[in-house]
């Protein structure tokens, strides 16, 4: 009896000690978790809009969405966070696009889990940048090992055609829903 | 479908032991013989599905509404062991055969870091109930499978003549990472 | 009473003779997973060392009234605590690291190393002396997943703590960053530290040999050896 009651009592008390010291601990943590989760949304926002000064999240819509202004005030664009299948895991990614949703500005890898040295080179510079002033209707395609002609058009690297193609399948699929949004007049 | 491609994600792409180094401790230890390795794949697999049910009942149902998510990693290890010690118990009372096989390996699931693993990944990647499960079930067969291979493997190579300095856990890393090899032919033909 | 050894020697003891890594063979899913880089490796060692020494330091305080029944519970309990504090501190402070290392934060409180010491050392011992003893594990440690992501690092990506070492014509082997890499690294690293052990023994041995009865035999291998 003598010992159970030791068990209990020990135990409860590191559990209460544990407890609260980790309660106050994430009371300070929290914001700041908060904090970095913003800073790096936002970051993603100017590096695939530009030439944006700022930016207003899109609240009547389903999915996560921001429109962005110039300095003075005029809407840009939008920058929508999207994932989709890679080749290995989810590929999160941020896609910025004109307000006409007609061409994109710029886009951004934020997680991926794709082959290193392969896979991740859509995260690179090379890749990126052919997205950049691409025609986005009526929707990306690629083509393999030449050079793009249309101007909606991008090469697929080689040694990474899936995760090239899971890029494409992406943004396609992140624009469908917001074009659709729009038709319904969700964005305005 | 998409069940059916969460189970075969966890069981052979993104394989716990081979691609997640989760359970490497048992994965190392416990491989030697083929009669030893596949009962500890199997009691793996079994805790595996039940802490994949409790621990998504805890978080979604206590630490969310609650908003005391800071308490995850106390409350699913404790979990873990309690669900070990449990199921032991229930083992040994309700079949003597069942838990002669298994009563030995259950102790030491308590610390493979697979079964914290996968509750951590169940909340990580946000999976519905059912989805949970369903990655319980594949993360455990791809533990068994992965564990049943190297003891294979590791019967064979008893029979090698290996420098003495590799023998033991240096040419059973080596072998893994060759068997690491051999599953990356999965990737790409799944996608989740 | 086991015979009382120097302090330093406690400390020193994780380094080599009882590298946790090497020589224990724990902690093996943390090795294996963050040593794509030699910083990831020196970060996620930080971190193991972090819980281990302020772990074993509160369980060696209390270690008298701890019932022996709990107290494996109460061990996984103080630890996971500090591995909460750890995670939290870091997606606070430095969220990129904390990126780099994703799940494999809280999976520290399942590092058999952190639980092993307690058990082993901890639960037995003053306070000073089970500091030590988790520094001294903690620094092996550090050394075994530094010099693992350091050989990875280099001929994975060219670079050692991101700076580039290997000129570009060097093409970097992309195996090392994988998963394979790193079985592959850490058991040819385990043989190849194990051939060097196994000689200095049969070093020593044939010294010994020489010094104590001037066989032939052994005057030969101690020329060989030399």
């Amino acid at each position: 009896m003598k010992t159970i009651v030791a068990m209990l009592v020990t135990l409860s008390l590191i559990g209460v000690v544990s407890g609260g010291g980790l309660a106050m601990l994430s009371s300070w943590a929290d914001p700041l978790i908060a904090a970095n989760k913003k800073a790096d949304t936002e970051r993603a926002i100017f590096l695939v809009q530009p030439s944006a000064k700022s930016y207003e999240k899109v609240e009547k819509v389903a999915f996560e969405l921001y429109r962005v202004f110039d300095e003075t005030k005029n809407p840009l664009g939008y920058a929508l966070p999207w994932e989709g299948n890679g080749f290995q895991g989810k590929v999160r990614m941020m896609v910025g696009v004109s307000a006409d949703l007609n061409t994109i500005t710029a886009i951004e890898v934020l997680d991926q889990v794709e082959t290193p040295g392969l896979g991740t080179k859509v995260t690179e510079e090379p890749f990126r940048k052919q997205f950049q002033g691409l025609v986005a209707v009526p929707q990306v395609d690629w083509v393999k090992g030449v050079p793009p002609t249309k101007e909606n058009e991008i090469q697929t690297i080689t040694g990474a055609t899936i995760s090239s193609k899971a890029i494409v399948g992406i943004v396609n699929d992140g624009l469908a829903h917001l074009r659709k949004d729009m038709a319904q007049g969700g964005a305005q | 479908m998409e069940l059916i491609l969460i189970f075969l994600s966890a069981a052979l792409v993104n394989n716990f032991v081979l691609a997640y180094f989760l359970g490497i401790c048992p994965f190392i230890g416990v491989s030697n013989k083929l009669s030893s390795a596949f009962p500890m794949g199997l009691a793996t697999t079994f805790v595996m599905v039940l802490t994949a049910i409790v621990t998504w009942l805890i978080y979604h149902l206590i630490l969310v509404p609650y908003h005391v998510e800071y308490l995850e990693y106390v409350s699913f290890i404790l979990v873990v062991a309690a669900l070990v010690q449990f199921v032991e118990m229930v083992i040994k009372k309700v079949s003597q055969p069942l838990y002669r096989a298994l009563g030995i390996f259950l102790p030491l699931i308590t610390t493979n870091c697979a079964i914290l693993g996968l509750a951590l990944f169940i909340v990580l990647k946000d999976y519905s109930f059912v989805e949970s499960l369903f990655f319980g079930v594949g993360a455990g067969t791809g533990f068994t499978l992965a564990i049943s291979i190297m003891a294979g493997i590791r019967e064979e190579l008893d029979l090698a003549d290996i420098p003495k300095s590799f023998r033991g856990a240096p040419i059973t890393l080596i072998v893994a990472g060759l068997l690491a090899l051999a599953f990356m032919g999965f990737a790409g033909m799944i996608t989740v | 009473m086991k015979k009382q050894v120097s302090l330093s020697k406690e400390y020193a003891k994780g380094l080599w003779d009882q590298n946790p890594v090497f020589k224990q063979v724990l902690g093996m899913c943390p090795t294996l997973a963050v040593t794509v880089s030699a910083m990831n490796g020196i970060a996620m060692a930080l971190a193991t060392t972090f819980v281990l020494v302020f772990s074993s330091f509160i369980i060696s305080l209390i270690r008298k009234l701890i019932p022996s029944q709990v107290r494996i519970a109460s061990y996984i309990v103080i630890i996971a605590t500090f591995v909460t504090i750890v995670d939290l501190v870091m997606r606070a402070q430095f969220p990129d690291l904390s990126k780099a290392l994703g799940p494999y934060i809280p999976l520290i409180v399942v590092n058999c190393v952190i639980l092993g010491r307690q058990e082993a050392f901890a639960a037995k011992n003053n306070p000073l002396r089970s500091v030590l003893d988790a520094l001294g594990m903690g620094t092996g440690f550090m050394l075994a997943l530094a010099s693992l992501g350091g050989i990875r690092e280099i001929i994975g990506s060219r670079t050692l703590l991101g700076m580039q070492v290997l000129p570009d014509a060097f093409e970097p082997w992309l195996v090392m960053i994988l998963p394979a890499g790193a079985f592959l690294t850490l058991g040819l690293m385990m043989g190849f530290l194990n051939s060097l052990v196994e000689r200095r023994k049969r070093r020593d041995e044939a010294a010994v040999l020489a010094q104590h009865m001037r066989t032939p035999a052994a005057a030969m291998l101690e020329g060989q050896e030399g």
